[in-house]
């Protein structure tokens, strides 16, 4: 299972960083597919089924193509490196990197060492410490319709009325209005420069 | 310690309506003031009325008066704290009703005269007003039964004499002469408040009743450091009566005080506001009693102001100069009076001043606005005939100051000299050989200045409107301080406009002033002790028998009068002779024995430089600086903390991203 | 198996890519794309608690997240849109108009 796990990891973490660093946009959107591919196969890695295909549906399938769909439509160029501001990216690099320094002790304190021995993961079965095993649970689309539509129904309907509401938003947003000249004004929120906050 | 001179009835207090005494010269003020804003005239009828209002019913009160009681009127509790009580209380007893009289009867003359004098005066509604206002401190001040009462209207009359002499504010110079008169009455405030201080902390009291009660007991007497407690508080006492009543050292203020209008000067500083010090010893005379030495003191001090101030006037120009400095004199005499015990005398001295000095100051007042405000007497002369009643009513006053028999002057200036050196001496005090020379020949200056002044303003011909006579008569070198508060002094080619008589409003107080300074000295002269006994010791002071006896008395005034007669009319060049020939003494006269110039030197310029420097560097630099300062860091944080809005949502996402980071850091791992 | 820590740390690191991501580049879209990345390594984390605890309450979670991820991309991308009309530009430093 490691070796599937390292591909993987590889995989997600390579593309990650694609995304951030491939200049041309069209690129950084395929990393993310490709990373989000990835993120997808650790998730049937962990028997999260319904999610592993949920993410390439929703994510990979629906939203970086909008992504693209958008990049298509500005049709934008490609970023340069700015020189000047090699300070800032030094601070975000250090920043970064104290973040990391940060994590790795507390995954340390919290989850123990980084030892395939003493792991606490719940093997199917393996209670190495006579702790009770925890039972194994599969994320089907019948388990997850179980939990989903019973215990969190509530969230479940307000979910759907999140998506309407961004719906409607998205719309609103977008909508072009041609004043009495003939030419098109955004009608989203105003943009006057003379309204906008400045001191 | 006197003995024989303490023959004090002990009174009883009757009940009576005091407050209307001062009352209404407070409302006359108020009304004065308000009525006057519309009509400009009707203030002074107002002021005049309630000031006559107040003497009649001063007269009536004088006479339900009797030796065996006085009047007292509670007005109100005024503070009850551990340790002492005051209350609002005024009492009327003979001394009170003598210094009433004056204040009421002098003081009602002064405003009908001033109706006239300040008629063409746009502001004299308030001038008017604030005339009230003193007469209602000055009668606070000697109806007061306890110090503290006394000393509202001790604070009252100094307020007042600082409205009334920066009257013309406008003139800077005249606006500081008010307020030189204020701060060095302060000074001598501060000795009153001791002295006050001093009191309450042995016997508890202010009232003078209490005292006197608790004082003439021996047992009560404390030595603090060997000297006796009474005795400072008799100097602080004295101290106070310096600045009001312009003895050395504090009597710098008077002169200045000539910049305000001449009723001001007649009624505050020749009449009443000066002799409110000596009514407080009159007031006090038992704490003095126990100072013998501050007694010696006082008298020293007395005679020194005496002559010091008689040769100042004797190189004066300004007539209004010349009866300030007069003025300052005849004080150090009151005062030397007291200094011997001999309160009626002095309180003898303060009525017959009153009267003549009131009188001199009115005429005075006179012949400037009848000469268009003139006042530097070289430039006058011939006035007799041109203003026959200002002439003859100066004229009787100064012999009466002279001390010419039978003129008033001349009992009281007597009764002084025979108490300073006389065989009935009542404190026995001895005093040294040059004092009664020193005396005398002050007294002598005083007839020889004034006739002088009378010489010059009134005979010979008027050298004022038709060009300039350059008499460099007598002692006037360029006196440095001389043709001050001169409204205007350069009459070249003025209207040849003579001088006239003044209207009957200011005539009518000259001849009662003028004829009270004739008759009052004959008349008091035995009723006045007699009737003073229950308050002040009678001390004895010789009455002329006969008509020759007087004359002879008053050889000192004769001679002055008659040598200043001769020298300023017809051997004028002999005061110029000697007074270029003597020049260095001469220039100590004229310059006021540089005591501005002293006092400027070594305390007002020291205490302006500190100021200076306290406003410099205490108040600019520190306290602004702070308080600026503080208020720049806020602005300088403020300029830096706005660097970090950059509108760049690539910097406030670092700046999250950081902030987590440090949340993990403390949370978790430290 | 793998230890649960190990995929911690995977979301650990891809978050901070994520992260740096958004700070550095200055295209509004890769922007996005990269706030996308960290939602991913969040929803690895709960996938992964929930693997390791033995419910299905973290894989609720990660289907919410993903409900609002992407009504987010909606809503997110219009804006994307309205700031380009206006600025003529997606540099997030065009829209530098809040500040002192």
């Amino acid at each position: 299972m490691n070796l599937l796990f390292i591909i993987f990891a590889a995989i997600v973490v390579v593309s990650a960083l694609g995304v951030v660093l491939l200049r041309n946009p069209v690129h950084s959107a395929l990393a993310l597919v490709s990373n989000l591919v990835g993120v997808a196969a650790i998730y049937a890695m962990l028997n999260a089924h319904f999610l592993a295909v949920v993410q390439i549906i929703v994510y990979a399938g629906a939203i970086v193509v909008l992504v693209l769909f958008v990049l298509m439509l500005l049709n934008m160029k490609v970023e340069a490196l700015k020189r000047h501001e090699k300070i800032f990216y030094t601070t975000v690099m250090l920043v970064a990197v104290a973040f990391c320094a940060a994590i790795l002790p507390i995954l340390h304190q919290f989850f123990g060492e980084f030892n395939p021995a003493a792991s606490l993961t719940i093997a199917s079965g393996a209670a190495a410490s006579g702790a009770a095993a925890l039972p194994r649970v599969e994320g089907t689309v019948e388990a997850i319709g179980k939990v989903l539509f019973t215990r969190y129904l509530f969230l479940f309907e307000a979910a759907s009325i999140l998506i309407m509401a961004a719906l409607v938003g998205a719309v609103m947003l977008s909508h072009r209005v041609s004043n009495a000249n003939g030419s098109s004004v955004n009608s989203g929120p105003s943009t006057d420069p003379s309204t906008t906050v400045r001191s | 310690m006197s003995n024989a001179a303490i023959t004090v009835i002990n009174q009883t207090a009757v009940h009576a309506q005091l407050g209307i005494v001062a009352g209404l010269p407070l409302l006359g003020s108020a009304l004065a003031y308000v009525v006057g804003r519309k009509n400009r005239d009707a203030a002074g009828w107002i002021a005049t009325a309630a000031a006559a209002l107040s003497f009649l019913w001063v007269l009536k009160l004088f006479a339900a008066l009797s030796p065996e009681h006085y009047f007292e009127q509670r007005l109100a509790p005024w503070f009850s704290a551990p340790g002492l009580s005051v209350d609002f209380l005024l009492r009327f007893d003979q001394l009170t009703a003598v210094m009433c009289l004056i204040i009421t009867g002098i003081g009602s003359l002064i405003h009908l005269y001033s109706i006239g004098y300040m008629a063409e005066d746009e502001s004299r509604h308030r001038f008017f007003s604030y005339m009230n206002l003193f007469l209602f401190s000055m009668l606070t001040l000697v109806l007061g039964g306890n110090l503290l009462v006394l000393f509202i209207g001790w604070e009252g009359v100094g307020l007042c004499s600082y409205l009334l002499i920066g009257f013309w504010f406008k003139n800077l110079d005249y606006a500081g002469a008010g307020r030189k008169a204020f701060v060095v009455n302060r000074i001598s405030d501060a000795g009153m408040l001791l002295a006050m201080f001093l009191l309450i902390q042995q016997f508890g009291t202010l009232d003078f009743v209490q005292l006197r009660a608790l004082i003439g007991d021996p047992s009560t007497i404390v030595t603090v450091g060997g000297v006796g407690l009474l005795s400072i508080v008799a100097a602080c006492l004295f101290i106070g009566a310096t600045g009001k009543s312009a003895q050395i050292p504090l009597f710098v203020w008077l002169p200045d005080a000539m910049a305000g209008p001449t009723p001001v000067s007649a009624l505050i500083h020749a009449a009443t506001m000066v002799t409110a010090g000596l009514y407080l010893m009159a007031r006090t005379n038992f704490i003095f009693d126990m100072a013998p030495s501050v007694m010696g003191v006082i008298i020293i001090i007395a005679v020194l102001t005496a002559f010091i101030a008689a040769t100042i006037a004797l190189a004066q120009n300004d007539i209004k100069k010349v009866l300030a400095y007069s003025t300052v004199s005849q004080l150090g005499f009151m005062f030397m009076a007291a200094g011997m015990g001999a309160y009626w005398i002095a309180i003898f001295h303060v009525i017959t001043h009153a009267l003549f000095k009131g009188c001199l100051f009115l005429c005075a007042g006179s012949v400037i606005m009848g000469c268009h405000h003139e006042q530097d007497m070289r430039k006058l002369g011939g006035l007799a005939k041109l203003m026959p009643i200002t002439f003859a009513t100066y004229l009787v006053s100064t012999l009466a100051i002279a001390g010419i028999y039978p003129f008033s002057g001349y009992q009281s200036k007597h009764a002084i000299v025979e108490a300073l050196i006389g065989p009935d001496n009542p404190l026995h005090v001895v005093v040294a050989s040059w004092v009664p020379i020193l005396v005398s020949i002050t007294a002598f200056l005083t007839a020889f200045y004034m006739t002088r002044s009378v010489a010059l303003t009134f005979f010979g011909s008027y050298r004022g409107a038709n060009g300039h006579d350059h008499h460099d008569a007598n002692h006037d070198t360029k006196a440095k301080h001389d043709s001050h508060a001169d409204k205007a002094s350069s009459h070249t080619s003025h209207d040849s406009h003579q001088p006239h008589e003044s209207p009957w409003v200011m005539t009518l107080p000259l001849i009662l002033l003028g004829t009270g300074a004739t008759v009052a000295g004959l008349l008091l002269q035995s009723a006045l002790p007699e009737f003073l006994s229950p308050v002040l010791p009678r001390a004895h002071a010789h009455v002329p028998a006969t008509v020759v006896e007087g004359i002879k008395g008053s050889w000192l005034g004769i001679v002055g009068v008659f040598l200043g007669l001769i020298l300023y009319t017809k051997l004028q060049i002999v005061p110029r002779v000697i007074g270029s020939a003597f020049m260095p003494i001469t220039k100590l006269f004229a310059g006021k024995w540089y005591f501005d110039e002293l006092y400027a030197a070594l305390i007002v310029r020291p205490l302006e430089g500190a100021s200076q420097a306290l406003w410099r560097i205490v108040d600019s630099a520190i306290i602004d600086g702070t308080v600026n300062g503080t208020g720049k860091i806020v602005d300088i944080n403020g300029e830096w903390l706005r660097g970090t809005q950059t509108g760049q949502i690539r910097h406030y996402l670092l700046l999250m991203f950081f902030a987590a980071v440090v949340m993990l850091v403390f949370c978790f791992v430290l | 198996m793998t230890p649960l820590s190990f995929y911690l740390a995977l979301s650990a690191i891809m978050f901070v890519i994520g992260c740096v991501g958004a700070i550095v580049r200055r295209n509004a879209i890769v922007v996005f794309m990269c706030i996308e990345l960290m939602l991913n390594a969040v929803n690895l984390s709960f996938v992964a608690f929930s693997h390791s605890v033995g419910n299905l309450d973290g894989q609720i979670a990660v289907f919410f997240v993903m409900v609002v991820a992407a009504a987010e991309a909606a809503v997110g991308l219009a804006i994307i849109l309205g700031l380009f009309r206006t600025t003529k530009s997606v540099e997030t430093s065009a829209a530098n108009e809040m500040r002192l």
